[in-house]
């Protein structure tokens, strides 16, 4: 007793108290434990202790300093979207937070798994309206898919965890964790430790379907005399593209993609039809009115595919196959649901299905191709005469770039005849805005793709007025050394919407023409090579100096001012009122 | 117009009332009554939504939207004929001199309300019951002057066999008892 007692006051004394690390490292050890490899950022005041501890971490985390947090966000996205795992943002408070809020909302609504870490203001400051505080937490609430406050340090290895597993699992989409800078400061009170997120109690996304419903689908499918695939993005998230065509190479069934499935097939395969839309080809819009079964794969019958829901594919019974289970019979009621993941599903299904050979049935969407080519592709392709059409870049893109290259495209015309006229070959090689038809997307997701896809060529078509949005991101692609082209298709005029004043509001062309600056002068100021070119002749010319220049690269082509895009459904009509001139 | 009783369970955790409401607000659906208290599960929220609407379809895709939230264990709409429901209003009513002298055995024994709070020239009496009930009862008794009047949210139980907390997905609950 005498010598635990004599002992024990000096051992007190001497044993250095334990002092575990920060909030801010902590949340890098989390990254780094993550397989985070690129954080796509912009420091600011409430989010310098982590940008401190980030020193720290250069070598295993490549840290992108953009120019605006919008196009944080965006370039996560495209990142994202080619290499299918989370995008990283690291913003500060109050307006770096609000200026990702876009980008959030267009990653939600496309299915985007984006992690974005914002900076808070100190936990005692909470509500008090002190310097950059914005309620971040409220902002983003309807816009993304789950977010989370961190108060304490001790927090930060399970909530990351779990904004990780809440982002990339089920249907994936954006997560935002807002952290106080107290808790970014404070020191853990245990040692870090780090497990990955497997499950949480109340989320659960199916990911294998139930067999009772893959039978279901599977007797409808064999029953079906004209049975019609829809492809959406889905089938890409869920990496499902090779089971994709052995399903539909065993059914013989025709498959069309909606926007963001382009690309999940390749446009030369036989079975493939076109794409759906509002814009799409002729053939796939107007024979979903033929199809006695439908089959929607990873698609949520938005209503740019559906037109009028009211009217639309009445005659069809429905195969939902779909991951979100609040997509089923949301738009269009489905008579045999199946919940799943495209992967899953379409590897359960294909033993059920029977062979089979659609090919006179397949032959009728042949017929409408040949009248959507006489009217429309032809005349666009082959004028001689006018300005430079953008059907005829896309299309001469498509040929030197053999449909390799990852095409990011804006909002408006060009992202629809880039959509028409670029003929994809490999899969996850279309990155676009779709639900949200953000303009200003693509520079910077551009850039993005281009870090997450380091071997592939990287292409962004950008409209004049879509380009004045974030072109400040050029100074992140030169000083990145990202060799992203970029082909600006320049009419002078904002042309989605004067084509809509043109032909739904008598031509009253309310505010849509643009004076627009020299895009090649800024873009050398930014340090980037580029030129004009405003002659057919020197079209294929330039597309080849484009191509082939090693670094980053624009090429504005001045197009024809008002160039309509065809075929059209307009907004409310049936899918059968599609519209060829 | 029919009336759906929504109940939520959830994990309790801040903001959530938010972000469940929000879903309500996007859709124009108007929320008629909301309650939130722990359930007999440690950690575990239960909230009861009362929403009028015409039609059971848009109700049923509210649902999966309200489901799609990451904390939301599990979601049950409900007809009226489906649950036992109760509401709770107190009513403070003056008794101060001069006024009409309060019948307490009408409200006891015809209304089943009872006087919980006696103050010096007022009374505050409590009722319980459904919205009917509840409103026969503010009818009655109006004829005194009504100082303040305050109805509670719904809540609700299944008519089912199980109570729905066994619908939950299965855990290490802990329980309160």
């Amino acid at each position: 007793m005498e010598a635990i007692a004599n002992v024990m006051p000096e051992a007190i004394e001497t044993a250095p108290a334990p002092t575990y690390i920060n909030g801010s490292h902590a949340l890098m050890q989390a990254l780094v434990a993550e397989g985070v490899d690129t954080i796509f950022g912009y420091p600011g005041g409430a989010i310098m202790p982590v940008y401190d501890a980030l020193y720290d971490f250069q070598e295993r985390i490549n840290h992108i300093l953009v120019r605006h947090e919008q196009g944080a966000g965006h370039a996560a996205e495209g990142y994202a979207r080619v290499t299918g795992r989370a995008g990283v943002c690291l913003v500060t408070s109050g307006p770096g937070a609000t200026n990702l809020v876009t980008a959030i909302a267009d990653a939600l609504i496309d299915s985007t798994p984006l992690v974005c870490v914002v900076g808070q203001v100190a936990k005692k400051l909470l509500g008090t309206d002190a310097f950059q505080e914005a309620d971040v937490m409220g902002v983003t609430m309807p816009i993304t898919k789950w977010n989370y406050q961190i108060t304490s340090a001790d927090e930060v290895p399970e909530v990351i965890s779990k904004a990780f597993y809440i982002a990339q699992s089920g249907r994936p989409g954006p997560v935002l964790i807002d952290i106080t800078k107290s808790a970014q400061l404070e020191l853990m009170t245990k040692p870090f430790a780090y497990e990955r997120c497997q499950s949480i109690i109340s989320y659960k996304p199916r990911r294998v379907p139930k067999q009772e419903q893959v039978e279901a689908a599977a007797k409808l499918i064999n029953s079906a005399k004209k049975p019609y695939i829809l492809v959406g993005h889905g089938v890409q998230i869920a990496k499902a593209e090779d089971e994709l065509r052995e399903f539909v190479e065993k059914t013989g069934i025709p498959v069309a993609t909606t926007l963001l499935g382009q690309s999940t097939i390749s446009t030369a395969h036989p079975l493939y039809v076109g794409w759906l839309g509002m814009h799409g080809n002729y053939g796939p819009n107007v024979m979903t009115d033929q199809a006695d079964v439908i089959i929607a794969i990873g698609m949520r019958f938005d209503d740019r595919v559906t037109g009028d829901a009211s009217k639309y594919i009445k005659q069809a019974k429905v195969v939902h196959i779909e991951i979100d289970p609040a997509e089923i019979d949301k738009i269009i009621r489905a008579d045999a649901p199946v919940v799943g993941d495209a992967k899953e599903v379409l590897k359960a299904l294909i033993p059920l299905v029977n062979p089979n050979d659609h090919t006179v049935w397949r032959n009728e969407f042949r017929k409408y191709d040949a009248i959507e080519k006489e009217t429309i592709t032809v005349p666009e392709l082959t004028s001689q005469t006018g300005k430079i059409k953008m059907a005829e870049v896309i299309d001469l893109l498509s040929k030197k770039t053999k449909g390799e290259s990852i095409l990011v495209t804006d909002v408006g015309q060009h992202q629809m005849m880039a959509s028409r006229y670029y003929q994809f070959r490999r899969p996850n090689s279309l990155v676009t805005s779709g639900g949200m038809g953000t303009m200003g997307f693509a520079l910077p997701a551009a850039f993005g793709a281009q870090v997450g896809a380091p071997d592939r060529q990287v292409v962004a078509i950008i409209g004049d007025g879509c380009f004045q949005m974030t072109l400040q991101e050029l100074g992140t692609i030169v000083q990145n050394k990202q060799p992203v082209k970029a082909i600006i298709l320049n009419n002078n005029f904002l042309g989605m919407v004067r084509q809509w004043q043109q032909l739904f509001h008598e031509r009253r062309y309310s505010f849509v023409e643009l004076q627009n600056p020299d895009f090649v002068t800024i873009a050398k100021g930014f340090g980037m090579a580029g030129h004009t070119c405003n002659e057919r002749e020197s079209l294929s010319d330039s597309l080849d100096n484009l191509l082939n220049s090693d670094g980053p690269y624009l090429l504005e082509v001045i197009v024809e001012k008002e160039e309509n895009v065809f075929p059209m459904v307009p907004a409310g009509a049936s899918v059968a009122q599609i519209r060829l001139k | 117009m029919t009336t759906y009783t929504i109940c939520i369970f959830t994990e309790n955790t801040i903001g959530l009332l938010n972000r469940i409401t929000i879903i309500f607000t996007r859709r124009r659906i108007n929320i008629e009554s909301l309650t939130v208290s722990e359930t007999e599960r440690k950690g575990v929220s239960r909230f009861t939504i009362v929403i009028k609407h015409e039609s059971r379809e848009e109700v049923e895709k509210l649902v999966r939207q309200i489901r799609k939230i990451v904390e939301v264990l599990a979601v049950f709409g409900y007809l009226n004929d489906e649950i036992v429901y109760n509401e709770i209003a107190l009513f403070k009513v003056s008794t101060g001199l001069g006024s009409k002298p309060l019948d307490v055995e009408t409200i006891n024994q015809q209304y089943k309300a009872w006087v919980v709070y006696w103050g010096l020239d007022y009374v505050v009496i409590e009722k319980t019951g459904n919205d009917t009930e509840i409103f026969d009862f503010f009818n009655y008794i109006k004829r005194h002057e009504i100082l303040e009047f305050v109805r509670s949210g719904r809540v609700a139980v299944g008519k089912t066999e199980k109570g729905l907390v066994e619908y939950l997905p299965e855990a290490d609950w802990a329980y309160y008892m």
